[in-house]
């Protein structure tokens, strides 16, 4: 079973672009969306991916609250993602 | 470098200074005493190395901490260009200028560490910026480069309700793609003007199809009936984009 972390990376990789490029592994954990260069488009997009993915209420404002990577996984492991 | 002293407010020293004579921005559209401003965010090294000088040292921080290309290009560019204007419009330097934001994550002007009289938005995409400012009241601006080969599935049932959705889905091609970008900068210009951003659900409010036609440009949100906003979609072949602002914000109250 991957981990959250991992999981969260999947999404990253498979999903989000920057300028028709994908964003290409290792992702940098301690990086915002912002740092990653994501649009308000890409992160409402990932807000729902990661809905989905863990099967969690997560909302955009969730996702700008939030200072990195690590930040979200921590998120989503003590809310049940 | 943005010279309209007309709109000089207060301050009489010391002069602004210009990043490069050469800038790299102009005027879109003047509505009243707000005036919003296209940035050319295509890649050009001279330029950058010239703007990169105007950030201070949390921009150039922020700046270096993006880890991609593009979105660093956008930010070097667009920042130094919206600090020239602001210090042309505040009669500061940009050694005086600084910004500061609210619990939103909205960025406000601070000169000599007080907020600066004016009202200001900056939205990115692609290879376009845009920025509004005015003497005051609340206003918000978006700009997205129209990309065809989005997936925008995913993005109609969060973002759009359902007169919008069902609109939407009597469309395909450009048509869609067009209606799509349109309602996602008028809907992001709106929430950005109350200063709210993506915290609202914006999917709760629908843009009108009037205003959508530009043949209307009242626009009230159902949760909130005692705030008037006017929109203007701001769009042409390149990008959409849109701006919205507080009734009365033209006319400068």
């Amino acid at each position: 079973m991957p981990s959250t972390a991992e999981r969260v990376q999947r999404l990253v990789v498979e999903n989000l672009e920057i300028d028709g490029n994908p964003i290409s592994e290792p992702v940098d954990m301690n990086s915002s969306l912002v740092d990653l260069g994501l649009s308000s488009m890409d992160a409402v997009a990932f807000t729902r991916l990661i809905q989905t993915e863990f099967n969690i209420k997560f909302t955009p404002d969730h996702c700008g609250q939030l200072a990195n990577l690590s930040a979200l996984v921590e998120f989503l492991d003590s809310n049940g993602g | 470098m943005a010279d309209d002293t007309s709109m000089v407010r207060g301050r009489s020293s010391p002069k602004p200074v210009a990043p490069n004579p050469d800038h790299w921005w102009s005027t879109l559209r003047e509505i009243g005493s707000i005036r919003v401003i296209w940035v050319d965010l295509t890649p050009h090294g001279s330029r950058e190395a010239s703007a990169f000088s105007w950030l201070d040292e949390s921009e150039q921080d922020r700046w270096r901490r993006f880890q991609h290309p593009g979105p660093r290009r956008r930010f070097a560019l667009c920042r130094p260009a919206l600090r020239s204007l602001l210090c042309s419009y505040l009669q500061c330097t940009n050694e005086q200028l600084a910004f500061d934001s609210t619990r939103y994550g909205k960025p406000f002007a601070v000169v000599d560490s007080e907020k600066a009289p004016v009202s200001f938005n900056v939205s990115h995409s692609g290879s376009h910026g845009l920025i509004a400012y005015a003497p005051k009241g609340r206003l918000g601006v978006d700009v997205e480069e129209q990309l065809a080969g989005r997936d925008t599935e995913l993005l109609i049932d969060t973002v759009y309700g359902p007169t919008e959705q069902a609109d939407l889905a009597l469309l395909h091609g450009c048509h869609k793609t067009r209606l799509f970008y349109k309602l996602w900068t008028i809907k992001e210009a709106l929430i950005k003007a109350v200063g709210v951003g993506f915290s609202c659900d914006v999917s709760q409010f629908e843009i009108p199809r009037a205003l959508r036609g530009g043949t209307a440009r009242d626009f009230v949100f159902p949760q909130v009936p005692t705030e008037r906003w006017q929109v203007q979609y701001l769009g042409n072949r390149e990008f959409a984009g849109a701006i919205a602002y507080e009734a009365g914000c033209e006319a400068g109250f």
